[in-house]
């Protein structure tokens, strides 16, 4: 449906609001017919970065293009207007004009191009019924669900076949239930439609599920991008591994290293690790492992560490165990240990990242 | 580095000129006035020389600063009284289960748009030496207890009359305090009554002082009360002394009246200052955003037939005797003792007005610069509005600034100011004879308050919905056309009726604008009341109450909020 010869370029990108800096030099790419997902906590500049690519924000340095055509360049003094962009946004908040029918609000980006009634006729009926909106197309928004709401925003932004759709936080506005769904039916929608889209997440299942590829973005830098297997198996920093996935932290001090393992201790326990950056013995670190990679062993063994069970938890699918270690708390999955509560968890190596940490935190 | 506003250039000129032109229509009276107060003869008089001695003057006059010292004293006396009654109305009507609560709050209104020189004369005719009540009171008792000419019934009616005024911006602000700031107090374990002391009055008193400052402000700025309620006893303030110092040198004592402007404007001005700079610390008390809480009501029991007796009695005072004197007495050529009603009853009064040209021309240009003239004031203020809308930037800092300085020039002083460019300005003496000179005066001097009305509608739009417009393509100029303008039509619509009734019963601004061609009802009221044309006064006042009362009509009809 939209058109994939061009690809999106963001090229260091500043943006100040007065003296407080929102983008510090931001780049990416996109490539036709490809999805990114910019993920990060509120204030990491996410959303701003999607408005300046819709020029909706006036960056202070940088370039943006799209195939050969620049929307924003700071050397040459040049910003396009939004209007004259050609791209397709889709807001948090639908942002559906409450004048005007869903057919209306679909057809007006064709109007201002200057289609033909006809034409506009056959294009907003395609776009509706391509997002199963056939039926609605004389209704006012208020008169819409949440969910059908979504769908008009995104065929508005559609209809026109831009280069590029820009989502911001897209399934954000709808129910927790309705959520998951739209997150299925929106990926089939940008599969089946070979759209190539910037999609503003905070949720990193919602980044992994949409994308095929993911920028992690940490107060206006990019911390790290990669496809959502890399992000969350191989993630570059502590940032990184902390935001993807749910984990334990094991905060301590090398003891030892040797061969690209780290020995880190703390209160009471002893781990060996995967070395994730540069360490030498004294230094301060954390381990951090996946929740899921955690195990309850029978007894005493090779890293393994001796806690006591506070609490579990039923989620549905499987428990969820919370143990007691000092200060620390750790939680993984599966049935808990029967008896006085003493159990034994196996962190393998492999599974228990170390990252350096600065000696303040 | 580079300008951010380059990539709203497409309205960029046209805003450009709405600046430059509202601009000039405040700045060019004004300064006008400032010029004139430092000049020792009228500026149209050659021999005119710059120099200080038009303040000497008017300082040196003992009736100047009896006027000023009045102009204060009945400000002062307005707060208190306005301000714990519009308080504790505001209380009733929005807190407690006080009967015929949605009629009260219609009713309370009323003082606001019927214009002052009306309902004054309607306390002439009902409450005067002679007026009906009067007369009906001292058959009862004997004699008449009150003196409506007297000093401090002037403030005792100016106060009663500015309720609705604290009423308005107190309701708002108990209306905006969500009834879980209260609850958490009564949690905590404290009485309704403390509540009230300690939560709800500290949360509302933002609006109080900024209603306080209004008022005083308002008292400051009276005229039609003080004009016909204070004659008899030759009672001046501050804006009768100027109208009476137009004659009193035989010619036109323009640099004085230009002097005693400046000083009215000297002590206005700050006190607008205040009241924007109070607006704005006043939102951080605002506690409910978005979602309306169903606020808790507080039984009165038996306490509440005390309240609606008190409340009653102050829709009794306020609106049904003025407005039931004026009616009575435009059906009737004459009113004294031992006169019995029905032996007098009459339409003549009318008849005169419909045979006086004059009068005729006031009623049809009173309609329509009610009309027309307030949908063109209207298209104005939204052009205006609509220049600095979503902007930034010095440009719509200095238009903010600029739009509420009319605020601080009474209408008499505007009308004046006017009177001067029309006069004097070359190429503008033909439309001083046309109706267009009252429009611009009337346009002008209501510009804060039909700002207001337009920003206030403007801000109900979410950006976003002009941010989705201008992603599929659609320029500044065509987002406002097919986005914003729709969405605020419902707004400007309400404007338009709001600034018909402001329009109708303004009355001072035209005063020194009156000439055969610009009457209207109000200047012409002003002026027929110096003629002591009272018969044509009780008659024109009743019409103008009527088209007052049917734009409140239609107001309530379409459910418009009565203030901004």
């Amino acid at each position: 449906m939209n058109n994939p010869v061009s690809k999106l370029v963001v090229e260091n990108l500043h943006l100040k609001y007065g003296d407080n800096p929102i983008l510090k030099g931001v780049s990416l790419a996109l490539n036709p017919g490809e999805v990114v997902a910019l993920l990060g906590a509120s204030g990491s500049g996410k959303t701003t970065l999607l408005r300046s690519v819709a020029g909706l924000e006036q960056p202070n340095e940088g370039r943006i293009t799209i195939g050969d055509s620049v929307l924003y360049d700071s050397a040459a003094k040049f910003d396009l207007p939004v209007e004259k962009r050609n791209l397709g946004l889709v807001f948090q908040s639908y942002a559906l004009w409450p004048h005007r029918t869903v057919f209306e609000n679909v057809a007006y980006g064709l109007r201002l191009r200057g289609n033909a009634g006809g034409d506009i006729d056959r294009r907003v009926g395609d776009a509706l019924s391509n997002l199963g909106l056939g039926a609605l197309a004389k209704r006012l928004p208020h008169q819409l669900s949440g969910g059908q709401q979504q769908r008009v925003a995104i065929a508005r932004a559609l209809v026109y076949n831009p280069p590029v759709v820009l989502m911001d936080e897209p399934l954000s506005n709808l129910d927790a239930k309705l959520r998951e769904e739209a997150r299925a039916w929106l990926r089939e929608l940008i599969v089946r439609l070979h759209i190539s889209a910037l999609v503003v997440t905070h949720d990193q299942t919602e980044a992994m599920a949409m994308s095929d590829r993911i920028l992690l973005l940490n107060f206006g830098k990019i911390e790290q991008q990669g496809t959502p297997e890399e992000m969350y198996n191989r993630p570059e920093t502590l940032f990184t591994a902390e935001f993807m996935g749910s984990n334990n932290h094991l905060p301590g001090k090398v003891a030892q290293v040797a061969d690209g393992k780290a020995l880190i201790e703390g209160e009471g326990w002893r781990l060996w690790g995967a070395a994730r950056d540069e360490l030498k013995p004294g230094d301060a670190a954390t381990g951090v492992i996946r929740l899921e990679r955690t195990h309850i062993a029978d007894g005493a063994g090779e890293n393994r560490v001796r806690t006591e069970l506070i609490t579990d938890m039923f989620l549905g699918d499987r428990r969820e165990n919370l143990f007691k270690l000092g200060a620390l708390r750790l939680r993984c999955y599966g049935n808990p240990p029967r008896g006085n509560g003493e159990c034994f968890l196996q962190l393998q190596p492999d599974d228990l990242w170390v990252y350096g940490t600065s000696e303040a935190s | 580095m580079f300008d951010p506003s380059m990539t709203t250039r497409g309205i960029s000129i046209p805003r450009t000129t709405v600046v430059a032109i509202t601009a000039l229509v405040i700045f060019m009276p004004l300064g006008l006035i400032f010029w004139q107060s430092f000049l020792n003869a009228p500026f149209f008089n050659p021999a005119h020389r710059f120099g200080f001695d038009a303040y000497a003057f008017i300082f040196a006059d003992s009736d100047f600063w009896t006027a000023f010292l009045n102009s204060v004293l009945i400000a002062g006396a307005m707060v208190v009284i306005a301000l714990p009654l519009g308080a504790a109305l505001a209380f009733l009507l929005t807190r407690t289960d006080l009967p015929w609560q949605r009629t009260i709050e219609v009713l309370v209104l009323i003082p606001v748009f019927v214009s002052p020189m009306v309902l004054a004369f309607g306390y002439v005719v009902a409450m005067g030496p002679v007026g009906f009540y009067s007369l009906w009171v001292k058959q009862l008792v004997g004699d008449v207890p009150w003196n409506v000419y007297s000093l401090f019934s002037i403030a005792v009616i100016a106060g009663l009359t500015h309720v609705p005024h604290v009423y308005l911006y107190s309701s708002a602000a108990l209306k905006s305090l969500g009834s879980d700031v209260e609850e958490a107090a009564r949690v905590v374990g404290a009485n309704p009554l403390r509540v009230a002391l300690n939560v709800s009055l500290p949360m509302t008193m933002p609006a109080l002082f900024y209603a306080a400052v209004l008022v005083f402000f308002l008292g400051f700025e009276l005229f039609g009360l003080p004009l016909v309620l204070g004659d008899p006893e030759g009672h001046l303030v501050l804006s009768t002394y100027l109208y009476k110092l137009t004659n009193k040198l035989g010619t036109p004592s323009y640099h004085l009246m230009a002097a005693v402007a400046v000083c009215i404007v000297a002590v206005t001005f700050p006190l607008v200052l205040l009241q924007r700079w109070l607006l704005k610390t006043a939102g951080k008390y605002v506690s409910v955003k978005g979602k309306a809480t169903r606020q808790k009501v507080l039984p009165l029991g038996g306490w509440k037939w005390v309240a609606l007796a008190i409340v009653a009695a102050w829709l009794m005072f306020t609106i049904v005797v003025p407005i039931s004197g004026i009616a009575l007495r435009a059906f009737v050529d004459q009113w004294g003792e031992g006169i019995n009603l029905a032996d007098v009853l009459t339409l003549d009064n009318f008849r005169g007005v419909l045979d006086a040209k004059d009068q005729v021309r006031a009623i049809i240009n009173t309609l329509l610069i009610g009309t027309v003239g307030g949908g063109l004031a209207v298209a104005c203020y939204t052009a205006i509005g609509l220049a600095s809308h979503r902007q930034s930037g010095g440009v719509v800092k200095i238009l903010d600034y600029i739009v509420m300085i009319p605020r601080a020039i009474p209408g008499l002083l505007a009308g004046l100011a006017f009177l001067w460019i029309f006069l004097f300005v070359p190429g503008l003496k033909e439309l001083r004879n046309s109706i267009f000179s009252v429009w611009l005066a009337y346009t002008v001097v209501w510009l804060a308050y039909g700002m207001r009305l337009i920003s206030s509608a403007l801000l109900q739009i979410g950006p976003e919905l002009e941010e989705s417009a201008r992603t599929v393509g659609a320029s500044g100029a065509r987002v406002l056309k097919d986005v914003t303008i729709p969405l605020i039509r419902f707004g400007l619509l309400a404007s338009w009726l709001l600034v018909f009734m402001i329009f109708e019963r303004e009355y001072s601004t035209g005063v020194y604008l009156l000439t055969q061609g610009t009457e209207v009802i109000g200047s012409m009221l002003v002026s027929l009341w110096s003629a002591g044309a009272i018969d044509q006064v009780a008659a024109l006042s009743l019409i103008n109450i009527a088209l007052v009362a049917v734009g409140l009509a239609v107001a309530l009809r379409f459910g418009v909020r009565l203030h901004e």
